[in-house]
């Protein structure tokens, strides 16, 4: 079994002596710091919260996506094409991001991660997973601007994002994760987001991994399982159906299993956290369960996320434990 | 009411750098709160003066005594304590609440600040209040066994606040729901909440929503518990007038934001003026009012007059045009 993230981290400690991200993208919008200046400390930062999870034990980190705005302006901003609009809201979060807008063809300009993932993996201690998000949560959250139909803007962006993972691939990711939180809204479209996935994956013999989350799975998750990935990622807290489901999982697949709440501060116990596990892998067995919050952890201040992955590592131990 | 196309504004304005300053001496105990509430009080006064000389119609203290439009509310409430820092997009913060026992109010929040408001002023200003699901759901929840829980509980708390206000003499009471616009699926639970607070107020109600999918979730708020729906129009391209012109039975009063509270642009004259015509075109002027799109405490002190300024030229000129007189 291995405990992962599913992508970020908070930004900002309240320790006095910790870099200050904040601070310095504050300097920086005032002039009165360079880019460079501002890139030290996003470094800084990077490894602090890449210590945090080497503390708290995971066995698969991420870069804890601190130098991104957000999952889609981080890609699109790498992508030509793409500019960037007013502010809107992400999901059902009260959290937001600027709206892309593709203004003319998108076209791959190289790699957008690549550098950041490098950078992550030489300053970590325990294995870093590439995190992209993928081509169709990507499209359904920005607008369709110069295209006819979402299926042309979702395709142009496979091709693009597909040489991204090549590119983290050449870079020596060994794990791969594509983000797919939009497909749970439209599940109609699981056609479309199949040639999508099948495209962007295209080479990749790094281990890929499709994660969701806000919902439950529920009418695809057969199509989901059937992709050609090596892991889905389903979210248990937003998602309970999703526990009824884990059984149609076929024996070559693994399952990322969002089993704490990242969207709340209520701290869950590790027996709490054992517990899950245990149903799970009644199903699954634990050697083919990756286990993780329940999405990404910036929705909460930092102490509160550091204490989430640290009981999802006593959790995890406490439920392999009385499995041996 | 007059002769149509009120103007008004949403809630917050930027505040002065001595109330910045202010709020961060009182924090680290500095100052006491006699201090901080004279300079609030001077904030206040310097705002209602502001929007006189521009001759709105409906007007707003300011919210210079409060941060975060949900924070604020939690921390004058029981029940709730505050959280670390988290961010809310770019480089932006807030301290989240925490509900961590039962809410309730053991004395009036905003009562006092709207009375002092309206004693400098002869034109309406408005009780603000943040809506009981955007509490809810802008709040972390440590302590109900569920969401409905909890919002039915809040949405008595903020129902106790309306009444004190109606009690105090506001005519109009807004209740914000930002949150309203992003999960239709609970859509009938938030409105089942919103009839809580709005029971049997003898005043006009507004809610301000902005930034969702309003078209997911258009036939709630055209059957909403309340007099008038506050949008944002103008960053979300002017949409949401052609849901309206689609729902055929639409009887909600309008006030439509018609300047973009987060770009430093001050919005031309022509192009304000374009964005009330457009509404012209799907409601009567007496069941317009003209807004920026939400709170404008994000921008300095002279983009937001200058936003409020080209309201002001623009719906007096549009007035004027269509010979519907200077109220």
């Amino acid at each position: 079994m291995i405990t992962t993230m599913v992508g970020n981290y908070p930004k900002i400690s309240p320790d006095a002596k910790a870099p200050s991200l904040r601070t310095a993208i504050n300097r920086f919008d005032e002039g009165r710091i360079s880019l460079d200046d501002l890139k030290r400390v996003e470094d800084e930062v990077t490894q602090e919260v890449i210590q945090d999870q080497v503390d708290a034990g995971l066995d698969l980190v991420t870069d804890g996506q601190i130098r991104w705005d957000d999952g889609q302006t981080y890609f699109a901003r790498g992508i030509t094409g793409y500019t960037i609009n007013g502010l809107i809201r992400y999901f059902d979060t009260n959290t937001y991001y600027r709206h892309p807008i593709p203004e003319q063809k998108l076209q791959s300009n190289g790699g957008i991660s690549v550098k950041d993932f490098e950078f992550a993996a030489a300053n970590s201690q325990r294995p870093v997973k590439a995190v992209i998000t993928g081509p169709y949560t990507l499209a359904r959250l920005s607008q369709l601007g110069c295209y006819d139909d979402l299926r042309s803007l979702v395709m142009d962006l496979a091709g693009i994002l597909n040489r991204e993972a090549r590119a983290l691939q050449a870079a020596g990711a060994t794990v791969i994760q594509l983000d797919e939180p939009s497909i749970l809204k439209h599940k109609d479209d699981a056609d479309l987001f199949a040639e999508a996935i099948e495209c962007v994956v295209d080479g990749i013999t790094a281990t890929k991994a499709l994660c969701t989350y806000f919902g439950d799975a529920s009418g695809i998750h057969r199509r989901l399982f059937g992709l050609p990935v090596d892991l889905v990622g389903l979210d248990f807290v937003m998602g309970p159906a999703n526990f009824d489901l884990v059984a149609d999982l076929p024996e070559d697949k693994m399952l990322g299993c969002g089993i704490v709440d990242a969207r709340n501060t209520r701290a869950e116990t590790a027996e709490e956290i054992a517990e899950t596990i245990r149903r799970l892998a009644a199903t699954v067995p634990m050697d083919r369960l990756h286990v993780n919050p329940s999405c990404g952890l910036d929705f909460l201040p930092r102490p509160n996320a550091r204490a989430k992955l640290v009981r999802l590592v006593e959790g995890a131990k406490l439920a392999q434990g009385s499995a041996s | 009411m007059s002769n149509g196309l009120l103007t008004t504004a949403v809630g917050s304005y930027p505040k002065p750098d001595y109330i910045t300053r202010a709020r961060g001496r009182f924090q680290r105990g500095q100052i006491g709160a006699e201090e901080l509430t004279e300079l609030e009080k001077q904030a206040t006064a310097h705002w209602i003066d502001i929007q006189e000389r521009l001759g709105m119609d409906v007007v707003v203290d300011g919210e210079m005594y409060r941060g975060d439009m949900v924070a604020y509310f939690a921390e004058n409430m029981s029940g709730f304590t505050n959280s670390g820092l988290v961010r809310s997009y770019g480089n932006r913060y807030y301290r989240k609440p925490i509900a961590t026992g039962p809410v309730g109010r053991d004395k009036e929040v905003t009562v006092d600040w709207w009375r002092y408001a309206q004693s400098l002023t002869d034109k309406p200003v408005k009780g603000m209040l943040t809506g009981p699901y955007t509490i809810v759901d802008w709040s972390f929840n440590e302590y109900y066994p569920t969401r409905e829980a909890f919002l039915m509980d809040m949405a008595r708390v903020v129902h106790e606040e309306a009444v004190d206000l109606v009690k105090a003499g506001a005519r109009y009471i807004q209740i914000d729901e930002p949150a309203l616009s992003v999960r239709p699926e609970e859509m009938e639970m938030a409105a089942k909440a919103f009839a809580i607070v709005t029971d049997g107020l003898d005043a006009f109600t507004i809610t301000h929503i902005c930034y969702g999918d309003f078209a997911a979730v258009f036939p709630h708020l055209a059957n909403f518990p309340v007099d008038m729906l506050d949008m944002e129009t103008t960053n979300s391209g002017y949409d949401f007038l052609d849901l309206i012109r689609g729902y055929p039975s639409f009887d909600k009063y309008v006030s439509m934001g018609v300047v973009d509270v987060h770009s430093h642009v001050v919005e031309s004259l022509d192009k304000v003026k374009s964005g009330i015509r457009m509404g012209l075109e799907v409601l009567s002027p007496d069941k317009l009012f003209i807004d920026p799109d939400c709170g404008m405490k994000t921008r300095t002190e002279e983009e937001c007059v200058a936003k409020l300024q080209v309201i002001s030229d623009a719906v007096r000129e549009v007035k004027q045009e269509l010979g519907l007189g200077l109220g």
